[in-house]
């Protein structure tokens, strides 16, 4: 009897073994036969074959110019078109402006695309324009993007095709306003059925028609044949939400979906080792960093430490072993893709120069002891990027603690001033210098932890600057100051990965946009 | 008997009253809202204008009586994030939850209950050694691991089966299996034990002294005998899948009740959150209350006590 339930045991614990050979992480290594379906062979020659997009959150609406986040802007996009976009490099572009200029600083005036019009029928003019802007700025609305555009006076409709925006004071980054937020939604439709309904039934000028949305399931969205750029080729899109990782990396190997962003740098060879997936990566404008934080009473509050741990956090190394190269390393305030970048100073690796700094600042190493917070699976790797800093840091004996947030806390603590010495956080999209030196080093935002007096003034002095070359130079000097200061530790531009299938001809986009009328199926 | 059930009635309205009473202060500890919703670069006063306007500004307890006053009429609010009735955003992902639970109850009752009751019969045999072994499996198993093997087996390596996602029947097989996993071993064990229990009782033994066929015996008078305690451990198990749904809708994009809870927790919809917590322990209680005056009803000592 005994004998016999040992024999069980054996054989329970062999089907074990089985299964758990069948996981995912240890079947991808084994260099198996292809399953025979490889996917769907059939309709790969057709150029026109459906396009569905993996995506981790549903969008919050269907209306434009209400909700500032991602997901939501990405996938509607497809749907309404902006007056000024942005090219691959992030340059702007007209779309629905053919062009602009000023007439006084107060002033600015668009002149509109003639012969375009909505998808319900509804012709294309100025007052669509100021239908949107003035949705924005209607407290009613409760849009989330207020805030942005508060220095609005007054949107003038001068002609059909001709539009004029006048503001309080000026607003050099007016053209970055309505190229990163503003979209146009049919003014007449978005009246007639109410804002609840359009809100599930958006009509725009884009290239893409609405179709159904289904919560948290899909949005469907067909090709609007009658756009003013042509026909999409690809005739029906489908963004499928699947909010865990691993699952959508499965629907991803099934075939179910044909591309997905920021896949983890620890799955990539698995995608590249599929039959029916490739990797494309770009240089996000999106960056990464570690905040020293000035506005808690700890040693950071000392220059001389904060360089110390500039020159003991090695960046090229963390790049290589945690992020498997996948990264572009930047040293100031701004990354490379940002219209304002200029070259700083790198502080580079070097222990005994920090050592140094910290016996300069009086402070033996032994004896600092220093918080470091990471939300937990918002960047790429974070949580593992916090681990090796304070082991970098251990080397010339500073102890640092790390504390993992969900990102919700994270973020809290951060808008709260409950962060102690150091966080890592990122900041995107960063095309700009304002957009990022005023919302990262001001005493009114809390994001970079970095405040101080004099970097304050120069920062007020480079905000209303008007003239181009002026304005550079002050963000220029501003930028070589921040670098001095060592306001911060910048880690890189986070590489942003995609999985995409093998006959889909895409290039990914520094601003981590799925404009799906330049995709198209090969052959 | 009324007595009993206006008891029973306020012992539920209780019940309600102190779950909501605890989420909302539980929640209110996890962080201010606001800071999830805003553009990063929003201003102070932006922020605290909007935080005004949510009447996050107030005092908890003032918070805390609104709240509760709009409760009691049915009213929880709208959603922070899509601005649509928080009550309806909870009840449009009910049929959903309900399908994948019921399924996944079927489902386990349909394989359990025969495997518990051969078990029984065949005590100590390898078929109730490898019984007992894959039950013990079946409980032991994370959902979520298991959600993401049988994915990986059946979709991704034989592409039979969708990954994930709503809308047909062939969307749910997976998810109503993964989620009936850790009843089925619950109730296949409790089964076997139960009918084990009976089988020893004198009438069986009498039953097979005169002569009565065994399997005769077993589905005739055995298994009524050993089916009232196991709907009791139904009813009690309906509110667990109900809840034990969260991480498999999660893993295979089921667009149930779990996952928007899940969603509208890490997103700080806080109206969402407390209508999804209203709604489910009120189907607790209500689940407990049909079970209790079931009792009542069949045992007259119950409601005299």
């Amino acid at each position: 009897m005994l004998r016999k339930n040992h024999a069980l045991l054996y054989l329970f614990l062999l089907v074990a073994v089985l299964l758990a050979a069948c996981t995912p992480e240890t079947a991808g290594t084994a260099p198996t036969t292809p399953p025979p379906q490889i996917q769907s062979a059939g309709d790969n020659n057709a150029p026109s074959k459906d396009l569905v997009i993996g995506f981790e959150a549903d969008a919050a609406t269907m209306l434009a110019n209400t909700d500032v986040n991602y997901v939501t802007d990405v996938q509607i996009r497809n749907i309404y078109d902006p007056l000024i976009d942005r090219d691959k490099n992030g340059a702007l572009i007209p779309v629905l402006a053919t062009e602009w200029k000023n007439l006084d600083p107060l002033t600015w005036e668009f002149k509109l695309r003639q012969g375009v019009k909505f998808t319900n029928g509804e012709p294309f003019h100025a007052d669509a324009v100021k239908y949107n802007i003035d949705y924005i700025l209607d407290e009613k609305n409760n849009s989330f993007y207020r805030s942005r555009w508060k220095d609005i006076k007054e949107v003038k409709v001068v002609d059909e095709n001709t539009v004029q925006i006048i503001t309080v004071q000026p607003f050099p980054t007016l053209l970055l306003r309505i190229a990163d937020d503003l979209l146009i939604m049919a003014p007449k439709h978005t009246q007639e059925v109410g804002l609840e309904k359009a809100a599930t039934d958006p009509v725009g000028t884009g290239p893409y028609k609405f179709e159904k949305w289904t919560r948290d399931e899909s949005l469907q969205l067909v090709a609007n044949d009658e756009y003013w750029q042509g026909a999409p080729t690809i005739k029906k899109l489908t963004f499928k939400i699947i909010p865990e990782f691993s699952a959508r990396l499965s629907a991803f190997l099934s075939g179910e979906i044909h591309l997905f962003k920021n896949v983890p740098v620890d799955s990539v060879e698995r995608v590249k080792n599929s039959d029916n997936g490739k990797i494309e990566m770009v240089g996000s404008s999106r960056i990464n960093y570690v905040a020293l934080n000035t506005f808690y009473d700890g040693p950071l509050k000392d220059k001389r430490v904060r360089q110390a741990i500039n020159y003991a956090i090695d960046v090229d190394e963390l790049l290589k072993s945690v992020l498997n190269g996948y990264g572009t390393k930047m040293t100031g305030p701004l990354s490379k893709v940002n219209a304002d970048y200029t070259e700083t100073k790198d502080y580079g690796y070097d222990p005994d120069k920090a050592i140094a700094l910290l016996k300069e600042a009086n402070i033996d190493p032994k004896t600092l002891k220093l918080q470091l917070d990471t939300p937990n699976g918002r960047y790429p790797m974070d949580t593992h990027v916090a681990q090796a800093i304070a082991s970098q840091l251990q080397k010339i004996g500073i102890t640092v603690t790390v504390q993992a947030n969900e990102w919700g806390n994270h973020l809290a603590k951060i808008r709260q001033h409950e962060m102690k010495d150091m966080f890592i956080l990122g900041w995107g999209p960063a095309f700009d210098a304002q957009g990022t030196i005023e919302n990262l080093f001001t005493e009114k935002a809390p994001y970079s932890g970095f405040h101080d007096k004099e970097v304050e003034a120069m920062i007020q002095k480079a905000l209303p600057v008007f003239d181009p070359a002026e304005r550079k130079k002050g963000f220029d000097e501003l930028q070589h100051r921040l670098v001095e200061e060592a306001a911060w530790v910048p880690l890189w531009q986070q590489g942003d990965l995609y999985a995409v299938d093998k006959n889909l001809e895409f290039t990914p986009r520094a601003d981590e946009k799925f404009a799906v009328f330049e995709m198209k199926w090969a052959k | 008997m009324l007595d009993y059930l206006i008891k029973r009635t306020v012992q539920v309205l209780v019940v309600l009253f102190l779950a909501l009473t605890t989420v909302f202060f539980l929640i209110r500890l996890s962080g201010d809202p606001t800071a999830l919703f805003l553009p990063p670069d929003a201003p102070r006063e932006q922020l605290e204008e909007f935080r005004k306007a949510l009447g996050f500004d107030r005092p908890l307890l003032v918070q805390y009586t609104e709240f509760m006053t709009n409760a009691v009429q049915g009213d929880f609010g709208t959603s922070l994030r899509t601005r649509e009735d928080a009550l309806q955003t909870v009840l449009s992902r009910i049929p959903a939850t309900f399908q994948l639970a019921f399924t996944a109850l079927g489902l386990s009752l349909l394989i359990s209950i025969p495997i518990g009751i051969h078990s029984a019969y065949k005590r100590n045999t390898w078929f109730d050694q490898t019984g007992v072994a894959f039950t013990v499996l079946g409980q032991a198993l994370p959902s979520f691991w298991l959600g993401l093997l049988l994915i990986y087996v059946f979709a991704v390596q034989f592409k039979w089966l969708p990954t994930g996602g709503g809308g047909s029947a062939v969307h749910l097989i997976l998810p109503a299996l993964t989620l009936a996993a850790y009843s089925v071993a619950r109730f296949a064990r409790f089964t076997r034990s139960t009918m084990l229990d009976v089988l020893r009782k004198d009438y069986i033994r009498t039953a097979k002294a005169s002569g009565v066929p065994m399997y005769k015996i077993l589905s005739m008078y055995a298994l009524k005998n050993t089916l009232i305690p196991i709907i009791t451990l139904v009813a009690l198990d309906l509110g667990v899948l109900l809840g034990g749904a969260v991480i498999v809708e999660v893993v295979f994009a089921w667009p149930g009740l779990g996952r928007l809870l899940m969603q509208s927790l890490l997103g700080r919809d806080f109206p969402v959150v407390m209508a999804g917590v209203f709604f489910i322990a009120f189907i607790y209680s209500v689940i407990n209350f049909v079970v209790d005056v079931l009792y009542a009803y069949v045992n007259p000592q119950i409601r005299f006590k």
